[in-house]
């Protein structure tokens, strides 16, 4: 094990060695030549950019980018255009001139202006009267789909029906910005909106009703057995809870006790128990229970 | 006599073959020794969980050394279904320009060290500064025209896929 780790270290070594030997005779070539590559020091995504040469006579020339690699014949002591086109990412690029011998240089791509704003809002349904809920991020990218890093201001916006607007303004940093916010008291569409200059992005949280509040039930006696049914069943802030919410009602006759579910349709949950005798109903949903019935005897 | 010659013969191709193997193994070991390192302890405003830090620290390692397969090989192959987005298109942009111009390029003793520095509350994306060092170089059929030892910074943004960490946004920056 040792002894083939001393070889991977002793090639490793000697590679490195040989990289380095390949490095210098490459840049001492160069030199030897005097092929210079002066790169642009401000190029902006999108926007075409120079390099200049020194020498006379012809090269190959290579660029390598973020998104692009590129070969051409150029001809020295000229500058050599690179299209808009091809500097459309952001980020660094490495020049290479060749003749007899190479010379490399590198340079780096700034994003451009923000043209559309990338807004991740969550979660997409969210109960009433939580407190932060809800988080938006939102990212300004440029026209080329680079990542804008230059601090800017975004403007978030939380609208529903029957409350003021709230709005918050964050600073991106590191080309992110982000809020935390609470759900509102109704239950209905939240409407979140990111802005940044003339640029929107706009999203909608769907609020709904939190878990069931204050449960009371009534029933009577049937010929089968018991039909007992729930009142409109809501929430702590008076929203009614969605179709589908299960409410668990519970019969009791001494020591026999039977459970039912039963779906809340149309705001109410009903179920038919099949007892006989006097029993006690109760009703619960979450961590809400309702009130207590008595059939047979008296409530 | 002719015998113990012969058996000599073998020995030596047999060594020879072995250690050329053991050679190129090694040296290949060498080549794509990939190193990434985390550090979650400034990401703001959610806590990376130790089992998503050591998911990130996999998905990333895999994604770059899939950049080096793909640009070794000047195939889109090595890339897919760890990229999305820009990040996907860009690389895809440079396999296709290599194979047009039949240049290829490597990056080779790589090391990552990331810095988590954003994590959204809801988990959903994470942006992570990368401080890169790696050989990288560029050949023009076999012969290399750029070599060099590189310190690059990386802005990474990451989501969740369904059973990884694939990579948005992969944008070397100046400094950080």
């Amino acid at each position: 094990m040792s002894l083939s780790i001393n070889t991977a270290c002793k090639l490793r070594s000697a590679r490195a060695t040989l990289l380095s030997a390949l490095f210098f005779s490459v840049a001492f070539g160069a030199s030897a030549q005097e092929l210079h590559l002066r790169v642009p020091s401000n190029a902006v995504a999108g926007q075409a950019a120079s390099i200049a040469t020194t020498g006379s006579g012809s090269a190959t020339f290579y660029l390598n980018g973020p998104s692009i690699s590129l070969k051409r014949d150029v001809q020295l002591g000229q500058n050599i255009d690179m299209t808009a086109k091809e500097m459309q990412s952001a980020g660094r690029y490495i020049a290479v001139i060749c003749t007899s011998a190479c010379s490399g240089s590198e340079f780096f791509v700034a994003p451009e202006k923000p043209a559309s704003l990338t807004f991740i809002v969550h979660p997409s349904r969210a109960p009433v009267g939580v407190s932060d809920v809800i988080s938006g991020v939102a990212m300004p990218i440029d026209q080329y789909r680079n990542l804008v890093l230059a601090p800017a201001t975004v403007q978030f916006q939380l609208t529903s029906k029957g409350s003021a607007p709230a709005s918050h303004s964050v600073q991106s940093r590191d080309g992110i910005a982000w809020f935390r916010a609470s759900s509102g008291k109704s239950a209905g569409p939240l409407r979140v909106s990111a802005s940044l200059n003339d640029l929107s992005a706009l999203r909608v949280v769907q609020q709904v009703a939190s878990d069931p509040c204050n449960l009371r039930i009534k029933g009577q006696r049937t010929a089968k057995g018991i039909l007992v049914e729930t009142e409109p069943v809501r929430d702590c802030s008076g929203n009614p809870v969605p179709d589908g919410t299960i409410v668990t009602f519970t019969a009791k006759n001494g020591h026999d006790v039977s459970f039912v579910d039963a779906p809340v349709k149309q705001d109410v949950a009903r179920a038919a128990l099949l007892v006989s005798g006097p029993v006690v109903v109760s009703a619960a949903s979450g961590v809400a229970t309702g009130n207590e019935l008595r059939i047979g005897g008296k409530e | 006599m002719r015998c113990w010659n012969l058996t000599r013969v073998a020995r030596n191709i047999s060594r020879s073959v072995l250690l050329s193997v053991l050679f190129s193994c090694a040296l290949f070991a060498a080549d794509n020794s990939l190193n990434v390192t985390l550090d979650a302890s400034k990401s703001n405003p959610r806590v990376v969980e130790p089992l998503t830090q050591r998911a990130i620290i996999r998905d990333y390692k895999f994604a770059w050394g899939n950049i080096n397969s793909a640009l070794a090989s000047n195939s889109n192959a090595p890339l897919n279904g760890l990229f999305a987005g820009s990040a996907n298109d860009s690389l895809k942009g440079i396999v296709d320009g290599q194979r047009q111009s039949g240049v290829t390029s490597r990056y080779l003793n790589q090391s990552h060290e990331l810095d988590a520095v954003f994590y959204s509350p809801a988990g959903d994306v994470i942006e992570l500064h990368d401080t890169a060092e790696y050989d990288f170089e560029i050949r023009d059929g076999g012969k290399a025209i750029h070599s060099e030892h590189a310190i690059v910074h990386y802005v990474v943004l990451m989501t969740p896929a369904a059973d990884r960490w694939i990579i948005r946004q992969l944008q070397a920056v100046p400094q950080f």
